[in-house]
């Protein structure tokens, strides 16, 4: 059964695929509130990132998600890269150098992760 | 008869209460006990602290887990796990057990009349009376704890493994049982923020009638709440009887978590925030917690809440999909249907209002809240007719969302209740459950202790 991987784009991510055929699969999601891309990801290549990643799992909605963020990172880069959102992208992605490099940077994400920039109101 | 819904009664019908506040007494209660020092349970595949006994002693001698007066006998626990009954008849989702390991209680040297001297972070804590010392197989314990495809084919759709942390938590424990009643005989200090939120039950029920509130939907969390979570309670609360529920109370469920659940502290203050910021006005909203090692056990874990929130004086309680749930193990409507027609194969033929010696507290079972693009609005799955559009709001979603560092929009998450989760961030250096959160966590609890001078055994 195939799921799907979405990636949210800030204002920076959609300039960068702006122009491209990615850009016409730009989703709305929550009022237009958020802007997404979504992939069909193959059953194979989905049981495969679980494996990958211990932590990822399939969410309600069929989504594959908590997932490391350097992973939706890379994601996104090699979508921009290729100008698509097909199952080549997982093929570039899965490719055991740059899998090896997102482990790695993985694993420090269970340590620290910077906290953004905004004032507590408490 | 009228049509108006009164506070129930305790569970068993009268509260727990078993902390001894007289100091001079709690002195000589511990005076000669042979002392231990309560250790975490660990889990059997990384070692990281995964349960602290302590949070159990505190459910059960406070009262949350009224009628349960102590840990339970090898009859007792076959009785829950045959029939989710304690030997009194009263229903019991979970063998409550106080576990040590063979080298530990040949270190004891204990035996049955004997009494235990509990300290926690080195000081007195408890006592327990020992009634039993019985051994037992702790993945046989943690199988028929949550059950199986095979022998509850109602509800459990696959076979629990170390992945879930319930079902880990059993299996990791040291295999002798040291069974018997507890007195709490130095009364911890919570911490800040965890001592705003600590209404044991009686405490609660006071609470309740001094808000005037006659009817009281509780609503389960281990979670910062997100805007599908505020349509859950606001929705849930319009089933009271002659009017809405007057009140809502939150029960937060504190104790160690799943990695990547939110910290214990920024759900209390998430919670908190909605409150305090308007989204549910203050006087219909309470916040509260209780102490316990979540075992992520579906419609189990509903009947603990059940038993938890009506001793708290609740009249009624919220159910939604994935009930306290963790990955695919049982049926996602798993607490919907043990709360609409009982799961024959866990001893329970009926939901447990229609048991004798069952629960008086009233279910409500609501399914989910979605956003509808066809609507323009935050919609219930029943009633909404556009499923094929509908947007589902999901937990790791969000999560996924802020450990990236984007702010969630606040269709789907209040500003104010993002900023109490970044407050924590940055006290951590990380948004959820870790393994360092996990350690210290464990190091400091949510309480400290008074010293107090004991002549106790070692």
């Amino acid at each position: 059964m195939p799921y799907k991987i979405a990636v949210i784009l800030d204002k920076s991510r959609i300039e960068r695929i702006r122009g491209t055929p990615v850009e016409n699969e730009v989703k709305d999601l929550y009022g237009g509130y958020l802007k997404v891309i979504e992939l069909t990801v193959p059953d194979e290549i989905a049981q495969r990132i679980l494996k990958e990643f211990p932590r990822a799992r399939i969410d309600a909605r069929g989504f594959i998600e908590e997932t490391p963020v350097v992973f939706k990172r890379e994601l996104f880069e090699v979508i921009v890269q290729l100008k698509s959102t097909g199952p080549e992208v997982f093929s570039e992605l899965l490719k055991p150098n740059r899998l090896s490099r997102i482990k790695e940077a993985a694993a420090k994400e269970d340590e620290y992760l910077p906290p953004p920039n905004v004032a507590y109101c408490g | 008869m009228s049509l108006k819904i009164q506070t129930p009664p305790p569970h068993g019908g009268k509260l727990v209460d078993l902390v001894i506040r007289d100091t001079d007494k709690a002195v000589n209660m511990a005076a000669g006990a042979v002392g231990f020092d309560i250790r975490p349970t660990r889990s059997a595949i990384d070692g990281s602290p995964i349960r602290n006994v302590y949070r159990e002693v505190m459910s059960i001698a406070y009262g949350f887990f009224s009628p349960l007066e102590g840990f339970m006998t090898r009859n007792e626990t076959e009785s829950v796990l045959k029939e989710r009954r304690l030997l009194s008849g009263w229903l019991f989702p979970f063998p409550i057990i106080f576990d040590v390991t063979e080298d530990e209680l040949r270190k004891l040297n204990v035996k049955e009349g004997d009494r235990l001297l509990l300290r926690l972070k080195g000081q007195p804590f408890a006592i327990l009376d020992i009634e039993e010392v019985w051994r037992f197989d702790p993945r046989d314990i943690a199988d028929r704890t949550f059950g199986t495809p095979e022998k509850n084919p109602e509800v459990v759709r696959r076979r629990f493994d170390e992945k879930h942390p319930g079902w880990l938590i059993y299996r990791s424990m040291g295999g002798v049982a040291l069974a018997g009643k507890v007195h709490v005989i130095n009364e911890p200090i919570f911490k800040d923020p965890y001592n705003r939120f600590w209404y044991p039950p009686a405490k609660s029920r006071e609470e309740i009638q001094r808000r005037g509130w006659r009817t009281v939907i509780a609503h389960q969390t281990r979670n910062v709440p997100h805007t599908g979570h505020e349509h859950l309670m606001k929705n849930a609360a319009f089933m009271g009887d002659i009017e809405p529920c007057h009140g809502i109370l939150v029960n937060a469920i504190i104790g160690a978590k799943r990695l990547g659940d939110f910290v214990d502290e920024a759900i209390l203050e998430g919670h908190e925030a909605v409150s305090k910021y308007g989204y549910i006005s203050p006087k219909r909203h309470m916040v509260t917690m209780t102490l316990w090692d979540m075992r992520y056990g579906n419609p189990l874990e509903s009947l603990l809440h059940g038993i938890v929130r009506q001793n708290m004086g609740c009249t009624h309680h919220m159910f939604g999909r994935d009930h306290a749930a963790v990955g695919d193990y049982y049926d996602p409507y798993s607490t919907q249907i043990l709360w609409e027609r009982g799961i024959p194969s866990f001893g329970l033929p009926a939901p447990p209002y229609d048991l004798d010696k069952g629960l008086k507290i009233r279910p409500v079972n609501i399914k989910e809240f979605w956003y509808c693009p066809k609507c323009g609005e935050i919609a219930y799955s029943d009633t909404c007719g556009h499923a094929d559009v509908a947007q589902r709001f999901s937990g790791s979603f969000i999560r996924g969302l802020i450990a990236e560092g984007i702010e969630p929009p606040p269709i789907i998450f209040r500003p104010e209740v993002y900023r109490v989760i970044v407050k924590w961030w940055r006290v951590y250096n990380y948004p959820f459950v870790n393994r360092r959160y996990l350690e210290l966590k464990e190091r400091e609890l949510e309480v400290d202790l008074k010293p107090m001078e004991v002549s106790s055994r070692r």
